[in-house]
């Protein structure tokens, strides 16, 4: 049952020290950290499960005459074996196992490696400490436990007589509360800005709610389901509610527990999986044109050289400039308050409040979109691009100005949208665009004169199209330009490389965590079946049927493994709108894409959950009858 | 009105590969009149549990007959041997085989809420029960809560509850102390008084002097029969040990 987590391990570590590309390599690094950890909560709650079975039988060798020291040393002995093979199993499983899902990454983040394989020594050490680590300390736990109990304890085990769970009103108010604030959270949040930082209160809040509604939420409702008499008093209401209040006592923490893990497992696939499936999407997003240039300090006549030395790069490089666009600019960082921008950082509260600037000359806009708009003294234009609405009266450093028309949509720059930041872009009279831009950060920033922007979709090869970005940059420097460019096709090959890595860490870790609760949700189960035989044995003595206890059985069992399931779903539910603005700092602006992303992800999930539930529901009536 | 009649029956455990074969009973016949209360006595794995186990139904004898109230209960269907068991047999245990996760109350509609009554009807019926095994302020607590005696009341309140035809009791008194056991031993000669059938399996010989009948169980077989007729419970007891004592010793199979 351990072998599965360690070849993962194992051969997560031999990719970590092979693949390139140091983004990836950091993903990956994560990655086995966190199937690390989880390996060892993991083990310890395996662990738990397996000594609370064997209590009675070290019990018996208590009272048989063995002292606790004997039975030390026999668990020392066990767990020693068990380490050894499992470990040995699991290296081996898991060097073979490496090397195909090596080939698979490099197929996701299509790079072209050469097949270097070999047996990391370093990944293989470092698995054996950690799962030594882990043996010696659930060991010690073990043995900490036969410590504590007492012989007859040990006999009795896990049957002590149980007690009827309490309401906990408090507590469900309190999961109430939390859970509604925090859906709140996550449906109020405009800005992707706000959404980053509110996105973890949110989930905290959450998580919260789900662990107090789980264990005092159910309990509560399964009572007043059973002061309901018509209900409660029906052959198939009668044995699951009054069965359920003790399983929830039980299993509370564990079902939330469950459900936790689903909604991380579901958001992480959906969220990757759409990243990788729309990563063309992305880059249109990120690069509206294949190739652009942005130069600062240029002056009006400049852009004419410039203009001339990118159409003779590209003849160069055997390209054809199509559809280019090119406007001068200026942009800035701005606090934002209401309708009123100061450039003065220092009263800065929090991130979100920043604001991105831009201001365009309007001559360059008309040029640009083919207008031909007038604006008198202290009017301008304004694109909102991605922020709060914002009135017709703006100031800005203290100068007010008449918004004449808000413009639906502008083509512009597509590193606006890498920016994690709102962005405004207005549009001044030619003059003006100097004038609006504060003093202090012209020093700062060394800014002499607007900045100029070029940006064209290419027609060639796509290695020219790489060289020519980078043959561009160069030139304009060497003429004496602070020139930087950047284009579509370059950016590729680090956007799978990212986006890539992502998306096969989040199938590895998906599949992982998909396994352990479905592994969970198995063991628990049976250890029910095993309580659960007395109960069932009586009721057919009474006279239930053996029809009835399957019915009665399926119930219950479908009870507890879609509990978590539909939970998880409802808080996918409420996260999407957060979790699109999310995507949308990285571009990703699809959301049909992620919609069907999400559905497809839970579809698969829940379709692995039914089978488990099905072999479940067959082993524990197997058990009980 | 004969209410059971068991015929030759016989039972053999077969070990799991077939190869040790165990008679548990060998060729057990015997009948209960309505309204009698029939003790069967005998050591322990003279067979005594796995007879009261065929006549509740739980298990099938590898021959003979069971008939309740003319009807072999032995060709029943699977299907509806649950529902038989529900409508026409109340079973007290020795161990009570209260469900834990029930109230008391909720222990003893356990079979009526089987059988899909409403509850206005089950509460109707539980009141006078429950008044006469005065259980009646207990009804709220939980199995743990409450002691050896109370559990077994009721236990019995479960039996009784359907208006069975019959009540098996497997030795009910093994795990109560003697002033639950005479307790519960004078509910059973009361509810036999008002006309309930009761068969009872024990060994304890106290338990068996309360019953109008005594049958003794030896190797399989039915070794011997008291009638208890006009004696009082201390010359049944007497007699019942004089019978133990004869078993005891090796009166061997001279009937």
């Amino acid at each position: 049952m351990m072998f599965y987590i360690m070849y993962f391990i194992a051969d997560n570590d031999g990719l970590n020290n092979m693949s390139g590309g140091p983004q990836l390599r950091t993903l990956l690094t994560m990655g086995t950290f966190i199937i690390g950890m989880f390996s060892v909560i993991f083990l310890f709650y395996t662990n738990s499960f397996l000594i609370k079975r064997r209590k009675k039988e070290f019990g018996l060798f208590n009272i048989l005459g063995m002292e606790k020291k004997h039975i030390s040393k026999v668990m020392l002995w066990e767990s020693f074996f068990t380490a050894v093979i499992s470990l040995v199993a699991g290296l081996l499983s898991g060097i073979i196992i490496s090397k195909l899902m090596f080939l698979l990454l490099l197929n996701i983040v299509q790079f072209d490696v050469t097949l270097n394989y070999l047996v990391s020594m370093q990944s293989l050490i470092g698995t054996t400490i950690l799962f030594i680590a882990i043996f010696v300390l659930t060991l010690l736990n073990n043995l900490r436990h036969i410590h504590l109990a007492k012989p007859i304890e040990l006999l009795k085990g896990g049957q002590v007589g149980e007690k009827e769970p309490k309401t906990k009103w408090i507590l469900v108010i309190v999961g109430i509360i939390t859970l509604s604030i925090g859906y709140y959270i996550a449906l109020v949040t405009e800005s992707p800005l706000a959404a980053m930082s509110k996105f973890f209160t949110a989930v905290l809040l959450v998580i919260i709610g789900t662990y107090a509604l789980f264990i005092a939420g159910t309990i509560a409702l399964l009572k007043l389901l059973r002061k309901n008499k018509k209900f409660y008093y029906q052959t198939k209401h009668f044995i699951g509610v009054s069965g359920m209040i003790y399983r929830m006592k039980q299993n509370a923490v564990g079902l939330s527990n469950i459900c936790i893990l689903s909604t991380a497992v579901l958001v992480m696939l959906s969220t990757t999986v759409s990243l990788y499936i729309g990563m063309e999407d992305l880059l249109k997003n990120r690069f509206p044109k294949e190739i652009a240039v942005t130069v600062d300090n240029v002056s009006a006549e400049q852009t004419n050289t410039i203009e001339s030395i990118i159409k003779d790069e590209a003849k160069k490089h055997d390209i054809t400039i199509k559809d280019a666009l090119f406007y001068r600019y200026l942009s800035f960082p701005v606090v934002q308050k209401g309708s009123s921008f100061i450039a003065d950082r220092s009263s800065l509260n929090t991130p979100a409040d920043l604001t991105m600037i831009t201001l365009i000359p309007l001559n360059d806009y008309n040029q640009m979109e083919k207008r031909s708009v007038t604006l008198n003294e202290g009017e301008v234009l304004l694109f909102n691009f991605r922020g709060e609405q914002i009135e017709d009266k703006i100031t800005l450093n203290e100068t007010s100005l008449k918004v004449k028309e808000q413009i639906e949509d502008m083509t512009i720059d597509g590193k606006s949208s890498a920016l994690i930041v709102d962005s405004i872009f207005l549009i001044v009279k030619d003059e003006m665009a100097m004038e609006l831009f504060p003093a202090e950060e012209l020093n700062k920033t060394n800014t002499k004169n607007l900045s100029f922007y070029y940006g064209f979709d290419a027609e060639g090869e796509s290695n020219q199209e790489i060289a020519l970005t980078k043959s561009l940059q160069k030139t304009l420097k060497d003429e004496g330009f602070e020139a930087f460019s950047e284009g579509a096709e370059e950016s590729r090959e680090s956007f799978f490389s990212l986006y890539g890595g992502l998306f096969f860490l989040g199938i590895f870790l998906g599949a992982l965590f998909i396994m352990a609760t479905v592994l969970i949700i198995f063991y628990k189960q049976i250890s029910e079946g095993y309580d659960d035989k007395e109960r069932f044995e009586i009721m057919q003595k009474v006279g239930l049927s053996k029809i009835e206890i399957k019915k009665a059985i399926k119930s219950q069992v479908l009870l507890v493994f879609f509990l978590p399931l539909v939970t998880a779903v409802v808080h996918i539910a409420f996260a999407f709108k957060v979790i699109t603005k999310l995507l949308a700092l990285l571009n990703l602006t699809n959301i049909s894409l992620f919609a069907i992303c999400t559905a497809g992800t839970i579809l698969i999930f829940a379709v692995f959950y039914g089978i488990i539930y099905a072999l479940t529901a067959r082993e524990y009536y197997k058990i009980v009858s | 009105m004969t209410i059971l009649e068991v015929n030759n029956v016989k039972k053999v455990y077969t070990t799991r590969f077939g190869g040790n074969h165990v008679q548990a009973l060998s060729d057990v016949s015997f009948s209960v009149e309505e309204g009698e209360y029939v003790a069967i006595m005998g050591e322990s794995g003279s067979g005594k549990t796995t007879l009261l186990n065929i006549v509740a139904s739980l298990d099938k004898p590898t021959s003979g007959e069971v008939l309740l109230s003319g009807k072999s209960i032995v060709s029943i269907k699977d299907k509806e041997i649950s529902a038989f068991r529900r409508n026409n047999l109340g079973f007290v245990f020795q161990d009570f085989n209260l469900l834990d996760t029930f109230s008391l109350q909720d222990n003893i509609f356990l079979p009526l809420v089987l059988s899909g009554k409403s509850y206005r009807e089950m509460d109707s019926m539980l009141k006078p029960i429950s008044t006469k095994l005065r259980i009646t302020d207990i009804l709220d607590k939980f199995p743990y809560e409450v002691s050896g005696g109370q559990k077994q009341r009721a236990a019995v309140a479960r039996a009784l509850i359907t208006n069975p035809k019959l009540v098996l009791a497997d030795e009910p008194t093994g795990a109560l102390d003697s002033r639950a056991s005479d307790d519960l031993l004078k509910i059973f000669s009361d509810i036999n008084d008002e006309g309930q059938t009761i068969l009872m399996v024990t060994h304890s010989t106290k338990a068996a002097s309360h019953a109008k009948r005594v049958l003794f169980i030896k190797d399989g077989m039915v070794f011997h029969q008291l009638n208890k007729g006009s004696m009082t419970n201390e010359e049944m007891y007497q007699k019942i040990s004089d019978t133990l004592n004869i078993i005891a010793t090796g009166g061997g199979r001279n009937e």
